[in-house]
């Protein structure tokens, strides 16, 4: 249980590190969430948008805008 | 007059067995080197006559299994993590806001024109189309420069001097939208050289600043850059 304890005294004892604690999870969790959910909307849609589409119309010009 | 008699006297012998009463409360709190465990399966009452429904229960079965850490950690990651959800969340629906509040694509897209310079020879005008308005170009030769510096600046209704308005002396960009109420002033007519504005009659001098007529201001200047010799971006 020493793991266990390293953790509640390192992360969570004191205020401030929980807050940021929080935070930083917050943040990494929405970056996850927010590549799953498109990646699933990808897979949902493939060969539907423009970028799976694009070699068909656009020869070669990757560079354009 | 009895029955109240016998409530007096009640309360008095309840009175005088109060004390005793009390230490035996206080002492339920301590428990007693006679009572079990804490953690077995019963728990006997130091008062008499105690009914089954004042048993205390067990609940050692409820209990947890694992150490206080454990269940202290526990405890704080669910918090934890119900706060970074709830904070994330919070962060999505503001910038959400935020974001549908910004220009959208095609605005962005047509936010910057490029116009090629060379085309445009000395002493004419040019109108493009920028973000839906007209952007007077004009390539002004030495005398019109001249003419736009001699001017007293003092005498203006809107004080601007010519080298606050332009950013190279001969190419004059600016917006062709009057400051009165939003006609096109066409270009070269007018009293100054300048623009004239048919709705209401303003006069713009070669400069773009407003000399006569009903309007307040001098005629808009948009952001815009030269980024090469002959080439100008407008936005």
């Amino acid at each position: 249980m020493s793991l266990a304890n390293s953790i509640y005294s390192t992360l969570f004892r004191k205020n401030y590190t929980m807050l940021a604690t929080v935070f930083a999870a917050g943040f990494a969790w929405e970056i996850g969430f927010n590549s799953t959910m498109d990646k699933i909307w990808d897979s949902n849609n493939r060969g539907r948008q423009w970028k799976d589409i694009r070699n068909k119309y656009v020869e070669g010009g990757e560079d354009e805008e | 007059m009895a029955p109240l008699a016998t409530a007096s006297r009640l309360c008095v012998r309840s009175a005088a067995v109060a004390k005793p009463a009390v230490r035996a409360l206080s002492s339920t709190a301590v428990r007693q080197a006679d009572a079990p465990a804490p953690g077995a399966a019963s728990y006997t009452s130091p008062f008499k006559g105690e009914s089954k429904a004042n048993k205390i229960p067990d609940f050692s079965k409820y209990m947890s299994k694992g150490s206080e850490t454990s269940n202290k950690l526990f405890s704080y990651f669910m918090v934890g993590t119900m706060g970074a959800i709830t904070a994330a969340g919070a962060k999505s629906t503001v910038q959400e806001f935020l974001v549908n509040m910004s220009a959208s694509a095609d605005v962005l897209a047509m936010a910057k024109v490029e116009v090629d310079l060379n085309t445009i020879p000395e002493g004419k005008n040019v109108i493009i189309k920028w973000r839906g308005k007209p952007v007077f170009i004009r390539h002004r030769t030495q005398d019109e420069i001249d003419q736009a510096n001699k001017v007293n600046i003092t005498s203006l209704r809107d004080p601007q001097s010519d080298e606050d308005r332009v950013k190279r002396p001969e190419w004059l960009v600016m917006l062709g939208v009057c400051t009165h109420l939003g006609c096109v002033p066409i270009g070269e007519a007018g009293d100054y050289g300048g623009w004239f504005c048919p709705c209401h009659g303003s006069h713009y001098d070669i400069s773009g600043r407003i000399r006569k007529g009903p309007a307040p201001l001098n005629l808009e200047i948009p952001e815009y850059d030269f980024p090469e010799d002959d080439k100008l971006i407008i936005g």
